[in-house]
Formats: C-alpha cells, sequence, structure tokens
C-alpha cells in the first residue's frame, strides 16, 4: 500500500447517535485528517456497507475503507457481532477496526478484543479531550500504521 | 427455568444436617427414655413395656419428621433469598451498563456542541453569556465525573473477591509513591508500619488504600507540616488497621454521613472531590466481612479504623456445621 493511496481511502464510522458521529466528524476534520468518512447508523448498515449488500448492494467491495471506527451498543446489530462477522469473512478478516465507545466496563473492553479488535478508544465526555482522542487515533490509524492488504 | 423439581434439594447440602434440631430431637429422644427407664424401676418392671417402647419411638420419629420439614423450609426461603439476589444483581449490572453507555452519550453532546459554540460564538457572545455557557460546560464535565464515582462505586460492588496474602505494608508504600510523584512540593511525613498483611483481595485492597491515603494527603492540604500514618493498633482488645493524619479532620457529628455515597462533610470549594472515596473504601472493607469507622475532630486530624477478618477456611467452615 503506497502512502498516496491512504488519504484516498474512507473511513467508516459506524455509530447510532447523529451528535456523536457529527462530533467525530468535526474532529477528525480538525486533526487534519481529511478522509471522507462514510457514516452507517447501526451494525447492519455496516454490513451491507462493507459486503455491498441491501441498500449498498452494487457498490465496488474493493473500494475497503482504510479503518473502520465502530460502536458497540446500538440497535439491530451492535458493534460485538458486527466485528464478529467482519473477522469470520476473509475479505474483511484483517480490515483494522477500531471499537469507539462510551463505555468503559471491563465485559466490553474483553468482549471487544476477544473479538478481535485493533484497538479500543473511550469517547471522553469533553470536547477537548474528545478531539485530543480523536486526533490521537487518526495519527496513528490513518498515517503511521502500515495496514495490510485486504485479500480480494 | 425448571426449578420446580430443584426446589425440594437442600440448597446447600449438608448445611442442614447437624442442624441443632436434630441435636434436641436425639436429646429428647434419650431423655424420653431415662424417663421411661426410670418409671420402669420405680415400679420395680426393669424391662420397657412394648407400649412404652412404642411411644418412645413414635415421639423419637414425629420429632425426625418435625425437623425435616424445618429443613425443607429453610432451604426453600434459602433458595427463594438466592434467587431475589441475583435478580437485584442482574438490575444492578444492567442499570451500571446503561449509566456507562446512555447516560453519557446526551453529556458528550451538551459539552461537545457548547464549546463549538463557544469557539465559534466568542466574539459575539457578551462577557455575561459567555459566562453562562460556560456554566453549562462545567456543570456537563461534572455529571460526567459523578456518572464515572457511579460506575466505580457499582464495579466494586459487582466484582468478585479474589483472597491472597496481600502485604499491605508494599502497597501502602507504592500508593504514597505515587501520590508524591503526581503532586511533588507537597511535604508530608508518611509513617508506614513494616509487615502489615491481610488475607484479601489484592486489586480491591489497593482501591481502599489508595482511597485512604489520599484522603489523608487531600485533607492535610493546608497544614504545614502534614503527618499521616497507616499501621496496626488495639481497639475493643482487637487489633485494627488504622490510618491516620493531622489534616482538617470532621466533626463526629456527621460521622454517619461519613461513609454514604455521594455525601460531603467539606464543600467543594475548600477540597475538591465528589463523595465516593469512601463509600468505595466501605464497600471494599464490608465485602470482606470487615468493619470500618472514624474517629475525628474538625480542625484536629481523623483516624480510620478498619478490620479484614480472615475468611473462614473449608476445614473451619465444615466444624461449623458437624
Amino acid at each position: 500500500m503506497k502512502r498516496g493511496q491512504m488519504t484516498t481511502k474512507t473511513i467508516l464510522l459506524v455509530e447510532d447517535t447523529p451528535d456523536d458521529a457529527e462530533l467525530t466528524v468535526m474532529s477528525l476534520k480538525a486533526s487534519g485528517v481529511l478522509n471522507q468518512v462514510v457514516v452507517a447508523e447501526d451494525g447492519q448498515e455496516a454490513l451491507d456497507y462493507l459486503f455491498a449488500q441491501g441498500s449498498y448492494a452494487g457498490r465496488n467491495t474493493h473500494d475497503t475503507p482504510a479503518i473502520v471506527l465502530l460502536d458497540i451498543k446500538m440497535p439491530r446489530l451492535d458493534g460485538i457481532e458486527v466485528l464478529q462477522r467482519l473477522r469470520a469473512d476473509k475479505r474483511t478478516s484483517v480490515l483494522p477496526v477500531i471499537i469507539l465507545t462510551t463505555s468503559t466496563e471491563d465485559i466490553d473492553l474483553a468482549r471487544a478484543y476477544e473479538s478481535g479488535a485493533n484497538a479500543y478508544v473511550r469517547k471522553p465526555v469533553t470536547l477537548a479531550e474528545f478531539q485530543e482522542a480523536v486526533r490521537r487515533l487518526g495519527l496513528f490509524w490513518i498515517l503511521t500504521n502500515q495496514a495490510p492488504e485486504s485479500p480480494r | 427455568m425448571g426449578q420446580e423439581g430443584e426446589l425440594h434439594k437442600p440448597a446447600v447440602p449438608g448445611v442442614f444436617a447437624g442442624n441443632t434440631e436434630l441435636e434436641i430431637t436425639a436429646e429428647r429422644q434419650e431423655r424420653e427414655i431415662e424417663r421411661l427407664k426410670a418409671e420402669n424401676v420405680a415400679s420395680g418392671n426393669e424391662n420397657l413395656s412394648l407400649k412404652e417402647a412404642a411411644l418412645a419411638d413414635k415421639i423419637v420419629i414425629g420429632e425426625l419428621k418435625r425437623a425435616q420439614r424445618q429443613i425443607e423450609f429453610l432451604n426453600r426461603d434459602l433458595h427463594v433469598r438466592n434467587r431475589a439476589l441475583e435478580a437485584v444483581n442482574k438490575e444492578l449490572e444492567a442499570f451500571a451498563y446503561t449509566v456507562s453507555h446512555d447516560l453519557r452519550s446526551p453529556l458528550r453532546s451538551i459539552h461537545g456542541f457548547g464549546e463549538a459554540l463557544r469557539k465559534s460564538a466568542a466574539v459575539k457572545l457578551s462577557p455575561e453569556e459567555s459566562n453562562w455557557l460556560q456554566k453549562i460546560l462545567d456543570a456537563a464535565a461534572r455529571m460526567d465525573r459523578l456518572t464515572e464515582d457511579l460506575l466505580r462505586l457499582s464495579r466494586i460492588t459487582r466484582s468478585q473477591l479474589k483472597r491472597e496474602t496481600v502485604n499491605l505494608t508494599q502497597v501502602a508504600r507504592e500508593v504514597v509513591h505515587e501520590l508524591r510523584q503526581i503532586n511533588p512540593q507537597r511535604d508530608i511525613l508518611f509513617a508506614i508500619s513494616d509487615s502489615l498483611q491481610a488475607h484479601a483481595d489484592p486489586v480491591l485492597m489497593r482501591v481502599a488504600l489508595n482511597n485512604l491515603l489520599e484522603n489523608a494527603w487531600k485533607y492535610t492540604g493546608r497544614r504545614p507540616q502534614a503527618l499521616v500514618s497507616f499501621g496496626r493498633e488495639e481497639r475493643d482488645s482487637q487489633s485494627v488497621f488504622c490510618v491516620r493524619d493531622n489534616g482538617a479532620g470532621f466533626d463526629m457529628a456527621y460521622a454517619s454521613k461519613l461513609f454514604a455515597p455521594f455525601q460531603r462533610l467539606h464543600s467543594a470549594r475548600e477540597f475538591s472531590g465528589s463523595g465516593v472515596g469512601l463509600a468505595c473504601v466501605a464497600r471494599i472493607i464490608h465485602k470482606h466481612g470487615g468493619r470500618i469507622w472514624a474517629d475525628g475532630r474538625a480542625g484536629e486530624g481523623a483516624a480510620f479504623f478498619f478490620t479484614i477478618p480472615d475468611e473462614p477456611t473449608a476445614a473451619e467452615d465444615s466444624e461449623l456445621f458437624q
């Protein structure tokens, strides 16, 4: 993967709270992460997007996102179930998935890592801390980290 | 849930097998036989008549049946209580989960967009309006800390006790080392006794000592020469652990409020905090079956006493019920 391609890749943000989605997008922009952010409003929509099915049928699946930012508690399909399905599928088994959630409950942390999360980031309440968390996340996962090539 | 069959099974097998009810029954049986024997001796007939022996048997069987019914009743009662407790625990778990996920999300909206507004509208707002906005932001941040404290407290309640021998002297020294690193300009004399240990949960004991020592650290903030000690003392002919300081102390009239969550004896202006630290300590000590109490005087320092009884071993347990 060449560095130049990194910014052309999308970021898939799976978030059911519109306010949180807006704050995340705002914080990513403020941190200089210019990738296009696609927002899926729940776990099912995230799977539809990634596997080009349902309302995303016909989407080019070769166009995988650089990272998936995944909330845990969501209607229909929660983040952990989404993660397990992504890990079970050859097309997304190595896709970097970062859990971005409000919870600091041990059970959530354990389930996230057991299911194959690459990182777990808590969303702080105050804007300054939130922006700092998102900035570091973008800095590392988009600009620093070398992601594996997803199998075609 | 298919508990019908289980209902009549003892919830704790063997617990009531050596029950005092049965001992009483056995004693009565012996007394009854002794009485009948004495009657027979008095009437010059040393052998029990068949009728009398049958009567004694009948009494014994009746007593045994009654005791059996009592055991069944107690076991059923225990089972029902167990299930009620499980339900309460599950509810607490669900409540904490909701607080952790859902209650904070609106706070982030309030703080996030409030802060965004403050940045973009800064020049348009009057000093008074800026002040109002700041109050909204501060309140959201404060409520976030309160929910975090609430979760800390419930995490202790929900945690499983894993006991081992804990070197409390070492834990206390580590805590003090951390406090000194956070706040190097404070001049505090810590006196920590050697070889303090307890059969307790190491993670929870660390939380407890951290809260107690941090409190002592905080409330001695206005003393030019602060003194904090951690050791063992004799109280009511019992050896108890004790954390003492020469800080702000408290009025004993309010001592009962010390360990209640979110109760504070000092204003936030005087000393910061949400009032959850000592509540956490009390829950940890109670979880170990211990006691905690405090002694103090306003302006003259405080002392916190606690006990950590050793867990009854399996051998002691079975001895209790033999």
